[in-house]
């Protein structure tokens, strides 16, 4: 197994290092973690300062750019499906997960070069979006293949961790540009270029293409043999244990909206609410994915969950001190730590070799859609029975869902009656 | 991983990190970019009305931003270069500029007195839209939009806040997505309820502005004192109250998203009639008096009759946010 000492010369801190090598996280994960980082520090760089960037160079109104990522959002979901299948059937997750990093760098170039009208910067933010729709599920693929089958949450939870480390560094990269030189938005668009290029120079040079997990022999699956997945009964048995719980979870979104009613009015609040959580995730993600692939990765999810329902809970009090606001946000930072990338991991550990990456594709696109109805059908409750009722239909049906889903999670893990 | 790739990639990391450095000091040593100097041009003369408006430039939007007052078709210019606003308003002697902080990464609303000096100012949570200050001065009300964070990958909609302000104090008071709305009598809440475009009625209690939720836009009537807005109609967007209070001007969706015709409608009766303005204008409009109104086109102010009648002419050049100053 690659140790991530044989990397030093990237990864320069000792302590992390030393970690590294206690958790045992292959080196392909830990540069996959970096490729993440350096590509959401990029996006996020970018993403951060649109909105003012939009007005101030162009004079157009914010509302362009709600509009514009609004219409390839969906586009992105089903541009994962596809690639999580082209990645198994051409054996080549590493090229066709690099082109998704490179399709999002070369919007970052397009952006220095070119990102002077509306239609431009819509073109590129939807380059952005369907190259992150391309590039996830084949490197997801690639993280499963390159652990050991016992090492998958741990190998999950570092890629996570380091991905949203990079999703909060982005906006402070951004800022700290800006403070030192004012409006000069083109000195963000090149250090945002020069991140993206730097992620996809990573995944090239330092990612191995065949892990040791990897199918070295045999036929390339056919488009039948991914579709005939939904029968395989223990990936059926996970998709609908997935599908039953994520209709059941309401986003952080709402949620957020839900917490803001409770808590003393502060303007300044709100944006933290984001924050809190996020580091929490970050946090979170190692020490809880290590747990998982030490007392079991199903309970961890089924933990997770059992968050969320507290946190649904506290929607349901009448107001909220910051004390318990907080607590919260921990809670949600846990659930996402808890359920992310052990759900990843429970994936990659039984599906077959040649279709990782259609198996993680179904599986994330069946989660966001499920997490996108339930989002709709929470709100459409909220307008008719008002928020608290919305919260105890939810919190019922979550409930359900988590005892539901012991069965089929459970079977789902015995061991396949063939093969 | 060969150790020659380690190496290509070491270099990589160094000249990035060099490139990166070098481009940042050269964009912070360079000149700044950050001057706000259009100026507007006067195109008809209204006798009798003062207005205030920000000045915007036709090629180049850094230039936006300074509030000048038009005073008989003579332009004088008045916040010299303290306030650069995206928007402004102002009643009995207090103004809300909302802009982009000096730092130029945060954005902040400016209140000034009648001689255009700052006096608070206060950070804000998002990009400035709408801001109204009541007739005596005493409150403000302001709208920002948010755009959803992408955090973990999940993004809130697009939304707006609305703050009501002490204009004495500069103090935040509270926030519009807090009030209790109520519909035909019931208590009336959605998630996705958001607020925006407020004018006062002049005992400054009273207020009106739009509730969106869903494909609906509601009109509704609150009260600062009670924290409570009740909703009296649907597709009103941006009202303003008439100065005699009996009316008020709105825009009104029409088909696609981001479309709308300035129309007016009578508190008495609800009904509602439309305006000679034919073209698409996204502004809360402002009451010169209690016949004729002022708004933007995002580049030049235009008057045009309340009643419907008439045509729409163009008063001012390379200016947007007017604020009557007359009437108040």
């Amino acid at each position: 197994m690659y140790q991530v000492e044989a990397s030093k010369a990237l990864l320069k801190p000792k302590l992390w290092a030393r970690r590294s090598a206690r958790l045992n996280v292959p080196r392909n994960v830990v540069m996959l973690g970096m490729v993440s980082m350096l590509t959401d520090v990029s996006s996020e760089m970018v993403a951060t300062i649109l909105p003012l960037y939009l007005v101030f160079s162009l004079g157009a109104s914010p509302l362009a750019l709600g509009a514009i990522d609004g219409t390839y959002r969906g586009a992105a979901a089903l541009v994962q499906v596809a690639s999580g299948f082209a990645a198994d059937r051409w054996r080549k997750p590493k090229e066709v997960a690099g082109a998704g990093y490179g399709i999002s760098a070369v919007g970052k170039v397009a952006l220095v070069a070119a990102g002077n009208t509306i239609g431009g910067i819509g073109a590129i933010v939807a380059f952005d979006r369907i190259g992150k729709g391309i590039r996830t599920a084949p490197r997801d693929a690639l993280i499963s293949l390159s652990s050991s089958k016992a090492g998958l949450a741990t190998a999950f939870g570092v890629h996570r961790a380091m991905d949203s480390a990079g999703a909060m560094l982005g906006p402070l990269i951004a800022f700290g540009i800006l403070l030192a030189a004012p409006a000069r938005f083109d000195a963000v668009f090149v250090v945002s270029t020069l991140f993206a290029i730097l992620g996809v120079a990573v995944l090239i040079l330092t990612v191995q293409g065949k892990p040791k997990r990897a199918p070295r022999e045999g036929n390339a699956p056919s488009l039948r043999a991914a579709a005939g997945l939904v029968k395989d009964r223990r990936f059926a048995l996970l998709l609908v244990a997935a599908t039953v719980l994520s209709l059941t979870s309401v986003s952080d979104a709402m949620l957020y909206v839900g917490l803001q009613r409770k808590i003393d009015f502060a303007p300044a609040v709100f944006p933290l609410l984001y924050v809190i959580t996020a580091v929490a995730f970050m946090g979170l993600a190692i020490p809880v994915g290590q747990l998982a692939d030490r007392v079991g990765r199903v309970p961890v999810l089924l933990a997770g969950y059992a968050l969320l329902f507290i946190v649904y809970g506290a929607l349901l009090m009448s107001s909220l001190g910051y004390g318990l606001l907080v607590l919260c946000l921990l809670g949600l930072g846990g659930y996402f730590a808890a359920t992310e990338g052990v759900l990843a991991a429970i994936a990659g550990a039984l599906l077959p070799e040649d279709l990782q990456a259609s198996g993680l594709g179904m599986l994330t696109t069946v989660v966001s859609i499920g997490n996108l109805l339930s989002s709709l059908v929470f709100g459409a409750l909220w307008l008719e029975l008002g928020l608290r009722n919305a919260v105890l239909v939810f919190g019922a049906g979550l409930a359900l869902a988590i005892v539901a889903a012991v069965p089929l999670l459970l079977r789902s893990q015995r061991a396949p009656v063939h093969g | 991983m060969g150790s020659r790739n380690g190496k290509i990639l070491v270099a990589l990391a160094v000249l990035c990190v060099l490139g990166a450095g070098a481009y940042i000091a050269y964009a912070a040593l360079g000149p700044s970019e950050t001057i706000t100097d259009a100026r507007p041009e006067a195109k008809a003369v209204l006798s009798d009305s003062n207005v205030m408006v920000r000045a915007v430039d036709p090629e180049d939007p850094r230039l936006n931003g300074r509030v000048y007052v038009v005073h008989d078709g003579h332009v004088e210019r008045h916040s010299g270069g303290q306030l650069a606003c995206e928007r402004v308003y102002f009643a009995a002697g207090r103004g809300i500029c909302m802009g982009v902080a000096e730092s130029g990464v945060d954005y902040v609303a400016t209140i000034f007195d009648a001689k255009m000096h700052p006096v608070h100012t206060i950070r804000l949570s998002g990009f400035p839209s709408r801001a109204r200050v009541s007739t005596d001065g005493r409150y403000g009300a302001m709208t920002v939009f948010v755009t959803g964070d992408s955090y973990l990958g999940t993004s809130a909609a697009f939304s707006t806040r609305t703050y009501i302000v002490d204009m004495a104090t500069g103090e935040p008071l509270d926030q519009l997505e807090r009030f209790h709305v109520s519909k035909d009598g019931k208590p009336f809440d959605a998630p996705d309820f958001n607020f925006w475009g407020v004018t006062f009625a002049k005992d400054s209690n009273r207020f009106y502005a739009t509730l969106g939720t869903g494909d609906h836009h509601y009109l509704v009537e609150g009260s600062v004192r009670d924290r409570s807005m009740r909703v009296l109609r649907d597709g009103v967007e941006c009202p303003s109250l008439s100065p005699d209070g009996t009316r008020i001007a709105f825009k009104s969706r029409i088909g696609e998203q981001t479309r709308w015709r300035l129309r007016v409608l009578s508190l008495a009766t609800l009904q509602d009639h439309g305006l000679a303005e034919k073209r698409s204008i996204d502004d809360q409009v402002e009451w010169l008096d209690d016949e004729n109104l002022v708004y933007s086109d995002g580049q030049n102010v235009y008057a045009v009759p309340a009643n419907g009648g008439g045509e729409p002419q163009q008063i001012l050049k390379n200016a947007t946010s007017p604020v009557s100053l007359h009437v108040r």
